[in-house]
């Protein structure tokens, strides 16, 4: 069985690697982007299982690309979850819309959560 | 597109902390990146193969959250009119700027420089203020930029010699309208809670305004097709006896 592909979309360069460096050891396949922009190309490159982002990013908030998934047939039931140093001040209702499955808080969460949470979103 | 910071009376007369709790909440949410950014750092030597790597990278991000701070207290300070203006080499000092930042800028693969020029100019200001204010705009330049084209340092006469600008220039992606009608806001608005304003709080921003603002300049942005250009437009000396 192939491994299942991961999008990371953060725009801190050392935060993300992080991220792809914790999913990489478990056997995911990661692709990492710093802006949405590069993010919608990776989409039909990379054909991510699923999405992991933060919500600020450099230029736009992660919502114009989650609305643009969302809006696309093939694209439209991918899994997100979300990875702010907001998630205290953030409903996780607000975000189901947008196809967030969980959303985690940077400032608290351990390397084993963002596994555990993207397991949880592939399954 | 240009945007100057106006004579605004909000920024006039009000100050960060001045009772302001969206200042505060703005100050926390700034400081709290750098922090979680350390932690998860910190937790990844556990497992990571490049564990020198990441004690640089942990240093290295520790130091931009101690300038964040420095400059807040800087910012609660000139309330007190502790920072006299006098004639300043820029150029000098954006040099001293490149050769702080440059760790900073290598660990990301990037690169600061300053563009040489054969005539030297000098300015009315504060060293400290205007050091950090440059620092400023290289901090936010180095999370815009990428990586084939260095960020450039700029220094040039404007109004016919009578200001000098000192300018940050990035190359990045187009920055779309409305982000850009959004982050001249914030060159001319107090920061915002993120709550009420979700691109980030723009505090850097604001801080650097109020910096110039000390020292009777005023700072700007041009938007342009590969990035943009933050300024600051500074009284030229003509003391050339420094030079």
């Amino acid at each position: 069985m192939s491994a299942k592909r991961v999008l990371v979309i953060e725009d801190d360069a050392w935060l993300g690697e992080h991220f792809a460096s914790v999913l990489k050891d478990v056997g995911y396949k990661v692709k990492l982007e710093p802006h949405i922009f590069a993010a919608v190309g990776a989409v039909d490159e990379f054909k991510p299982d699923m999405v992991l982002a933060d919500i600020l990013l450099a230029g736009e908030t992660i919502f114009p690309f989650l609305n643009e998934l969302r809006s696309y047939e093939d694209t439209g039931e991918l899994p997100v979850v979300v990875c702010s140093n907001l998630a205290a001040d953030i409903s996780f209702d607000d975000l189901k819309p947008y196809g967030v499955t969980r959303l985690l808080d940077k400032t608290t969460m351990q390397p084993d959560d963002i596994i555990a949470a993207v397991k949880d979103a592939l399954q | 597109m240009v945007a100057k910071r106006g004579e605004d009376k909000e920024l006039r007369d009000g100050r960060l902390f001045s009772g302001d709790l969206p200042s505060i909440v703005a100050a926390a949410h700034e400081l709290k990146a750098p922090l979680a950014l350390i932690r998860q750092l910190a937790l990844g030597l556990e497992s990571s193969g490049a564990r020198e790597e990441n004690v640089g990278r942990i240093v290295l991000t520790a130091e931009k959250g101690l300038r964040l701070s420095s400059d807040l207290t800087k910012s609660l300070r000139l309330q007190d009119a502790l920072f006299e203006t006098e004639p300043i080499n820029p150029l000098s000092l954006c040099k001293d700027v490149v050769h702080e930042m440059s760790p900073l800028f290598n660990a990301h693969n990037k690169k600061l420089v300053v563009a040489e020029r054969k005539r030297q100019l000098l300015v009315v200001g504060n060293n400290s203020l205007l050091r950090r204010v440059i620092t400023n705009f290289s901090d936010n330049a180095l999370h815009y930029a990428e990586s084939d084209k260095p960020v450039e340092i700029s220094v040039r006469a404007v109004e016919g010699g009578e200001k000098v600008r000192l300018g940050v220039r990035d190359f990045g992606p187009a920055i779309p309208s409305n982000i850009w009608n959004n982050l001249v806001d914030k060159l001319t608005n107090s920061p915002q809670s993120v709550n009420a304003r979700p691109q980030s709080s723009g505090l850097g921003l604001y801080i650097a305004s109020q910096f110039a603002e000390a020292m009777g300049g005023e700072i700007g942005a041009v938007r342009h097709r590969d990035g943009a250009t933050f300024y600051i437009d500074l009284q030229a000396s003509k003391q050339t006896s420094l030079l």
